[in-house]
């Protein structure tokens, strides 16, 4: 009976391929742009993916994700490091300013000051130069996308020459020489990274009465980091987060406050539709096309869970095809996208996600087609 | 054949791809690892401050009483001094010019008295030549009283020259001390920690941005600790303390309590800029190391931690994670 109902399927190869391009196209759709809002959801902690190693992160009690820059007394430091369970606590400097070019035009740029004697909260791989590098006088460290390209200096006859260790170049009228080139993960806004010493990075800062933006905080071995956080918070008044809380804050904000999760959650439902309305249409035709089959099946004595168990072979059959080649489709799309600006997440969640939609796409269609041959009279055969 | 089989292996393929995407994908990035490791607090709970170390004297900015140029250095940076030695001098020529016009009038004085006892001895020989003449009629009575007189005058006047002597050589040791006063002393024990005057600049007297001299006993030093305001309450007296040198948390020593600075200063920005940013207000604690076999300079920084009293009780919502916590194991 199963090979007769997949002959039956691939007998009929224009309405065969009709029904897996439409599971394929539904299944690609959601996977690809699903990856790309989880893709474009992931960089806006990118920072906080990258910076791995401290625990908690204590902020402004205002401060909304990551980008939100508002900054601390000093002396908070000294506070959060008498707290109860910390086994160290760093400051650390992130804002924007402004770089000025070799060639005279402006990049605004993401500057992270480190501690100066740890060199804590650095960047996770370096591809040129040393860390310990920011040691030397006027030292920065250029992050490797905008060294080939906003940072690059841009020649007389327009070739883009990248900036190489030992450039100069001028953050806020303060001299700056790169010393090393560093692998970041891309962020949302995607500026350049600078990273240098806390201290550094203050006198590139414009004149503030408050400077520092984080204190990084390990916690003891042990140690509970959610009864820190919350210990950190009453003793010292400020928010503290761990790196799960504050990546969950971030994309929290981005998902309230900006148009993207409607974008993007539009075209995925788009693309179930689609794939409903084809699939499920191409098969239901399919087998109104093959009706004839199930009611000489029928009338030779095929019981009602015989043909069913044939059209969930067959939904099945196509639901697992377009499904591969979908999800390899946007797979594809993925790592040939994966060196551009674009942004392309794959985890399996979502992989199981877009399983999920196929077979519910399937389910519905093969309902459908169950329901119209399990009605059919076998004397069908014999009309006309 | 292969057309029917095209389809499906084409499809296990793309779903192969996937699933080796979202494998590689989902890498975590290592963490980059400190530079070097900071210390961590030595005590169950404590207070953590910035400590500077310092001279036990504090460090004390040589001055000058008098300004002028320097003409010579007895000590060099490092140097270890008593008290009361000299550390430099100033320019000396018009004090010892004066010194010598002052000595030549001691002298013109001194010969002075020497003419007012000469021509005391004069007229007193004189009037004891006129007393002795027995005979009244040989002299008159004005010429005896002339006589007289002459001798008190004389008197006087040798007075008055001994007294221009006392006041020459009162004079001379003006300029003695003035002397004395240009020469700078050290007012303790201690190492001369900064020397920035050479001989040849010029001193000036009165409070200036870089000391002369820069003097302090460093046998032991001292951390001065500052500690934000909102926690001074938790540092006791006498409270023990441990300091870590910044770059290397392996050397670290002991701390002894000396005293409380009792005036709550603001704290003092160590970004280099002279401008002072922040508010904040700290509580400066004194402390003396105890190990002197240590590479620790004066000036330098370190991250202290004073044993302190926990700052709260555990509070309700902590024992609830708490809680939460010991159930959710006591399901498993």
């Amino acid at each position: 009976m199963n090979f007769i109902a997949l002959k039956m399927l691939i007998g009929d190869r224009a309405k065969y391929l009709g029904i897996i391009m439409g599971l394929m196209f539904a299944s690609l759709l959601i996977t690809q742009q699903s990856a790309i809002f989880l893709g474009l959801m992931t960089r806006t902690f990118g920072f906080l993916t990258d910076t791995t190693l401290p625990d908690i992160w204590v902020m402004d009690p205002k401060v909304q994700y990551i980008d939100d820059l508002k900054p601390l007394k000093e002396t908070e430091v000294l506070r959060v490091r008498s707290v109860e369970g910390v086994a160290w606590a760093v400051p650390m400097y992130k804002g924007l300013l402004k770089a000025r070019l070799p060639n005279g035009t402006f990049q605004t740029c993401n500057v992270v000051g480190l501690d100066d004697e740890t060199l804590i909260g650095g960047p996770p791989q370096m591809l040129q130069g040393q860390l310990s590098d920011l040691r030397r006088s006027d030292a920065i460290i250029v992050d490797s996308f905008s060294v080939k390209d906003r940072l690059a200096r841009v020649m007389p006859d327009g070739r883009r020459e990248p900036l190489k260790i030992g450039d100069t170049m001028e953050l806020n009228d303060h001299r700056a020489v790169v010393v090393g080139v560093c692998k970041v993960t891309r962020t949302f806004q995607s500026q350049p990274v600078i990273y240098t010493t806390y201290s550094r990075a203050t006198i590139f800062a414009p004149r503030e009465r408050k400077l520092m933006t984080f204190v990084l905080v390990k916690a003891k071995p042990g140690q509970d980091t959610h009864i820190l956080c919350h210990r950190i918070r009453q003793v010292t008044g400020l928010a503290a987060y761990t790196r799960d809380e504050f990546k969950k804050l971030t994309v929290r904000y981005f998902m309230k406050y900006t148009g993207i999760p409607i974008n993007f959650g539009v075209t995925v439902v788009l693309g179930f539709i689609v794939g409903v309305a084809i699939a499920g249409q191409t098969f239901y035709n399919f087998t109104l096309d093959n009706i004839r089959y199930f009611g000489t099946l029928k009338a030779m004595g095929a019981s009602d869970v015989t043909l069913l168990r044939m059209i969930l072979l067959q939904a099945a059959m196509v639901g697992s095809i377009g499904y591969g080649l979908g999800v390899g489709a946007a797979s594809v799309f993925g790592t040939l996208s994966g060196s551009t600006e674009l942004s392309f997440r794959f985890p399996w969640q979502l992989l199981s996600a877009s399983a999920t939609a196929v077979t519910l796409i399937c389910a519905a269609s093969a309902v459908l087609s169950m329901w119209k041959v399990i009605r059919l009279e076998p004397a069908i055969v014999f009309k006309s | 054949m292969i057309r029917k089989y095209l389809l499906p292996v084409l499809a296990v393929l793309g779903l192969g791809f996937a699933v080796l995407t979202v494998i590689s994908g989902s890498k975590t990035i290592p963490p980059a690892l400190p530079f070097v490791d900071p210390a961590a607090p030595p005590f169950k709970s404590s207070v953590a401050g910035t400590g500077i170390v310092e001279a036990n004297t504090e460090n004390i900015a040589i001055g000058t009483l008098v300004p002028g140029v320097v003409s010579g250095i007895y000590i060099s940076v490092g140097s270890k001094v008593k008290t009361g030695d000299p550390l430099f001098k100033l320019d000396d020529r018009d004090l010892m010019a004066q010194l010598t016009i002052r000595r030549a009038a001691l002298h013109v004085s001194n010969t002075t008295v020497k003419v007012a006892k000469a021509s005391l001895s004069d007229v007193k020989n004189q009037l004891a030549l006129a007393e002795s003449i027995t005979d009244k009629r040989a002299i008159s009575v004005e010429e005896l009283d002339r006589r007289r007189y002459a001798v008190q005058i004389a008197k006087a006047k040798l007075a008055q020259a001994k007294a221009d002597v006392v006041s020459a050589m009162a004079q001379i040791r003006e300029t003695e001390t003035n002397l004395d006063r240009i020469v700078v002393r050290a007012p303790v024990d201690g190492k001369v920690l900064q020397l920035k005057i050479h001989p040849g600049e010029f001193a000036p007297a009165g409070i200036i941005q870089t000391p002369l001299i820069l003097l302090g006993n460093v046998e032991p030093l001292n951390v001065r600790v500052d500690v934000d305001e909102n926690d001074a309450w938790r540092v006791r007296t006498g409270a023990p303390a441990v300091a870590f040198l910044r770059g290397n948390k392996e050397i670290k020593t002991d701390l002894k309590f000396v005293r409380f600075e009792p005036y709550i200063v603001p704290k003092k920005s160590l970004t280099g800029d002279s401008i002072e940013r922040v508010d904040t207000r700290v509580l400066q604690v004194i402390y003396s190391i105890a190990q002197t076999d240590l590479p620790i300079f004066a000036g330098q920084q370190m991250d202290v931690y004073i044993e302190a009293p926990d700052q709260l009780q555990k509070s309700s919502a902590i024992s609830q994670i708490e809680q939460a916590k010991q159930t959710g194991q006591s399901h498993e």
